[in-house]
């Protein structure tokens, strides 16, 4: 196992480890607003860690661009989405969870 | 105040408007002929469909969006300032989500804007969702409402 393989396993299982605690959050938050940050955020940097985790095992340098574009429509698409679905849901009056 | 002035002399002399569309025009045909050398795999014959789509690609863009103003400086600060505060991010709701007694105590704020109306506005909003504990709700006409994760830690 050559460094750049070993550093690539570590980059996939923690990107992993944020999907599932986004996962998690998705499940354990009590309303949709506090439901999105949990998607927003542990979602992106979990793709964020799995991009960097494959772009070491790019064959080429387009290839590395290619997983580098992905990332940047997810990111820009999950922020968008997560505004519009919170929007949404503020019209129709979805109060938010208060502690 | 230098973000004003340059901003008048966009809007007031139809010279320096020419030379900012033309450098925005350039700039963005740079940037499309890199996403379809990414797209094809640098496949040099693709280059016969690929420039005709790039010439397109950017006289629509220019067409459709003004140019916009922005500063290397700026990118060089606003990169890594993201990229750490968005791994932060996740870090920390991740930590929430996992936490045994959910530590979240969600709240609704106003952000008064400073910033001019357009795309400037939908950028910052699309950022603050993805930087830690705020979550954009509403792009109003005199503020942006912002939903907190935690309001005992997370003030505007």
């Amino acid at each position: 196992m050559t460094p750049s393989d070993l550093l690539s396993t570590v980059l996939l299982i923690a990107g992993g480890v944020f999907f599932l605690a986004g996962t998690l959050g998705l499940l354990r938050f009590p309303d949709v607003y506090t439901r999105l940050h949990a998607l927003t955020k542990a979602d992106n940097v979990g793709l964020g860690l799995v991009v960097a985790g494959l772009a070491l095992q790019a064959e080429s340098l387009a290839a590395a661009g290619k997983l580098l574009l992905i990332w940047l429509l997810v990111l820009l698409a999950g922020a968008s989405v997560a505004h519009l679905v919170a929007a949404a849901a503020r019209q129709r009056g979805i109060e938010l969870w208060k502690r | 105040m230098r973000t004003v002035d340059r901003r008048q002399r966009l809007a007031f002399t139809p010279r320096d408007t020419v030379f900012f569309q033309l450098r925005s025009g350039c700039l963005r045909a740079v940037l499309f002929a890199l996403m379809w050398w990414i797209l094809t795999d640098g496949a040099i014959a693709s280059w016969w469909v690929g420039a005709p789509v790039v010439l397109f690609a950017t006289l629509v863009s220019v067409v459709l969006l003004p140019p916009i103003t922005w500063s290397l400086p700026g990118v060089v600060r606003f990169v890594p300032f993201f990229l750490w505060r968005s791994l932060y991010g996740g870090v920390d709701v991740a930590r929430r989500a996992m936490h045994p007694r959910l530590p979240i105590s969600p709240g609704l704020f106003c952000y008064q804007w400073r910033l001019p109306p357009g795309l400037p506005r939908v950028f910052m909003a699309n950022t603050v969702s993805l930087l830690p504990g705020t979550l954009s709700v509403e792009l109003g006409a005199d503020g942006l409402q912002v939903h907190v994760l935690d309001e005992r830690k997370n003030c505007l």
